[in-house]
């Protein structure tokens, strides 16, 4: 059994598991604002970072670790709220690039923003959780403390919104503003109040990911720390669907696990590239992500 | 009535011709300057003579494109020599950024489609050159330009296959995914690209001797490189501008332009959407190489990290200020790109900010991404369209 568990396999399974609940929560983030206002987040990286300096950074002499991180998820919602409210408002109902466009804008603004006043110098916050791997009869698996905290508090907020969708009233009025605003309205729904909370949502789904992330003892907090995780991130929603917050899951935790047998069976080099092999691929074959119904679409 | 004006406009030009050689014969020190000079001068003014004819850009669009491709070279290529070698050396720079530029303004002012890959296909052109050349150092330069453009248009072809779904955020996010892979792809075949370290071209690009031959001895033979380099850059631009220019206007470009508008009707009117995008695509991402490839030849040597998903985002906010769709906008763009350095240090100078510190070396990041937001919200369509906005209102209120 010790041995079973030691193998290469088996530490192949747990890391990507680790990885793969991250590229989730992204790709949760992404299908969140996705679905509430059909706007592709490229800020959706860049905006949880700036939330995770301002709560991770600014008081950080002062208090620990818990308050920190619910600071950084409070600045992450307020992050979220503001941006939907001044920037994201004006691009209702405009061409599908241009907030694209914006969102990229917005995307090196906070990255530069962040680099100026924090520097690009990786910042460590120290957690409570070792980043060393448990050992089984002197051999290590592919588990730590840290990596256990990672995949509970992933699944934690995973199943934190979905109950939230499925059984409060105001999920079902967020899911309603999404699929007719016009309809919502008329019975009472506050549409505009339901955008922005999806925004709100999502920054700090983005938020609590980006923590875990910079948590992690050997990548800290950097500007540009979710640039890379973005790109799985994304890859994962399209491939599960941008509609379906379950697809990006289940995708985002099969990817990671693929990846990893990739980096450790082939190279490092080769992860990115069976990534967006992995994209191209099912963009082909199914075009809507693997787990959406397909819709008509109206003309 | 009409004859009589034609009649003056080109007695008007002879006489303009003649001055203008016998001024040059009278300045130019020697014989073969003087030619140089005067076919200069001679071309530029019967080339705006054409140009003025009433009517004649509409009667003959392509003609009157090449005329004023001819012009515009004309005037470049003559103010080159004047130019000192920094002077050059960034407008090489900022001529092949306008070829990219203008590749990425086609696909989506044309077809509506974004791309985030454009550095990494600029990649692809720079490799293709050096690798190449590395290899088979005696091809003429224009054999070896043209495989990277047939580089990039391949690359273009791969990541385009799921062309059904090479819709806005979908084409967006895939090319991101590419401008991150690249550095990847490229450190997985270290043995033909150098990895990270790059590669060097095995002889640099020297300029041939008649041109050599125009300056005095004791210019310095960095000079007399730059302006060859700027030169050919400038005439592969013009080029590049002009098939473009009519592709904008051909019937693929106007197919394109109501797939962008119109799905349905592009479809009812018998345009296959996957062929449209995916020719969109590939055209864009030629020219992106074409760019990248000039690059390579300006820079002598190309490195891979260079063309990094933050240079894929300058493109596009270039792209954005100069104005989605139009020509102009994308000369405009690579003006600016040519001289934002200069700008932005001129402005840390002058305002006080430590120009060794964190705000100034972030400070293009800010400014652009600032600009592009600006930019999308309050004149979507950058300057060329607010100066072409400007005119049109001004036109209107001449006209009685």
């Amino acid at each position: 059994m010790d041995a079973f568990l030691t193998s290469r396999i088996i530490s192949d399974i747990l890391g990507g598991l680790t990885n793969g609940v991250i590229y989730g929560l992204v790709a949760l983030s992404l299908v969140l604002v996705w679905r509430s206002t059909g706007i592709l987040n490229f800020a959706q990286g860049a905006m949880p970072m700036i939330a995770t300096y301002l709560g991770m950074v600014v008081f950080a002499h002062r208090l620990g670790y818990w308050p920190l991180v619910a600071i950084s998820i409070v600045a992450g919602f307020g992050v979220g709220g503001v941006t939907e409210r001044v920037l994201v408002r004006h691009l209702y109902g405009k061409p599908e690039i241009n907030p694209i466009v914006v969102m990229v804008g917005f995307l090196i603004v906070l990255e530069g923003v962040a680099a100026a006043i924090w520097s690009t110098t990786p910042r460590g916050i120290p957690n409570p959780f070792s980043p060393i791997d448990w050992q089984l009869g002197g051999k290590p698996i592919a588990l730590s403390p840290f990596s256990v905290y990672e995949i509970v508090t992933a699944l934690v907020v995973m199943s934190g919104v979905a109950v939230l969708f499925r059984f409060t009233k105001l999920g079902l009025q967020l899911r309603a503003s999404a699929l007719a605003p016009e309809v919502s309205r008329l019975l009472g729904v506050r549409v505009s109040r339901m955008l922005t909370l999806g925004w709100i949502l999502s920054t700090g789904v983005g938020t609590i990911c980006t923590v875990l992330v910079a948590s992690n003892f050997f990548t800290g907090l950097t500007p540009q720390v979710m640039d890379g995780i973005f790109a799985f991130g994304f890859i994962a929603a399209a491939v599960g669907g941008l509609d379906s917050p379950v697809g990006a899951i289940v995708a985002g935790v099969s990817m990671g696990i693929v990846l990893q047998f990739v980096g450790d069976f082939v190279n490092s080099n080769a992860i990115i590239i069976t990534a967006l092999i992995i994209l191209i691929v099912s963009l082909m074959v199914r075009p809507n992500g693997l787990f959406t119904k397909s819709t008509a679409r109206r003309v | 009535m009409k004859w009589l004006v034609a009649e003056r406009r080109r007695s008007l030009s002879a006489a303009l011709i003649v001055v203008a050689v016998v001024i040059t014969s009278l300045l130019a020190p020697n014989p073969r300057d003087r030619v140089a000079l005067g076919v200069a001068i001679v071309v530029a003014i019967v080339g705006v003579a054409t140009l003025t004819i009433r009517g004649f850009r509409e009667t003959h669009p392509v003609f009157a494109r090449a005329t004023l491709t001819v012009v515009a070279l004309d005037v470049a290529l003559f103010a080159t020599y004047f130019f000192s070698s920094i002077t050059n050396f960034n407008l090489a720079i900022g001529a092949a950024m306008s070829i990219v530029l203008l590749g990425l303004s086609f696909l989506t002012g044309a077809s509506g489609q974004i791309s985030l890959g454009n550095s990494a296909f600029m990649g692809v052109g720079a490799l293709a050159v050096a690798i190449w050349a590395n290899h088979h150092a005696s091809t003429p330069m224009v054999v070896t330009l043209l495989i990277a453009v047939a580089c990039g248009a391949f690359v273009g072809l791969l990541l385009g296959l799921p062309a059904t779904r090479l819709r806005g955020p979908y084409l967006a996010g895939m090319t991101l995914a590419f401008a991150v892979a690249f550095t990847a792809i490229v450190n997985s075949f270290t043995s033909w690209t150098g990895g990270d370290a790059g590669l060097q071209l095995p002889t640099a690009v020297t300029p041939p001797q008649w041109l050599s031959s125009f300056f005095n001895a004791q210019t310095s033979l960095l000079r007399v490189n730059t302006m060859w380099l700027a030169d050919i850059t400038i005439v592969v631009t013009g080029v590049a501008f002009f098939f473009m220019a009519n592709l904008f206007a051909s019937r693929t470009g106007r197919a394109m332009r109501l797939v962008r508008d119109n799905e349905v009707a592009a479809e009812l009117v018998g345009v296959s959407l996957p062929r449209a995008r995916v020719i969109a695509f590939m055209v864009s991402s030629a020219y992106a190489a074409l760019g990248g490839a000039l690059w390579t030849l300006i820079n002598n040597s190309v490195s891979p990290p260079t063309f990094s998903l933050a240079l894929s985002i300058t493109i596009l906010s270039l792209v954005v200020i100069g104005g989605i769709g139009t020509i102009s906008g994308a000369l405009i763009g690579g003006v600016i790109y040519a001289y934002s350095t200069n700008v932005i240090s001129w402005f840390t100078q002058h305002t006080g900010i430590n120009s060794q510190g964190n705000l100034a070396s972030q400070l293009p990041g800010i400014v652009f991404g600032g600009l592009l937001i600006l930019t999308m919200l309050f004149a979507p369509m950058g300057i060329a369209g607010a100066v072409r906005r400007v005119w049109a209102r001004r036109r209107v209120r001449m006209t009685p």
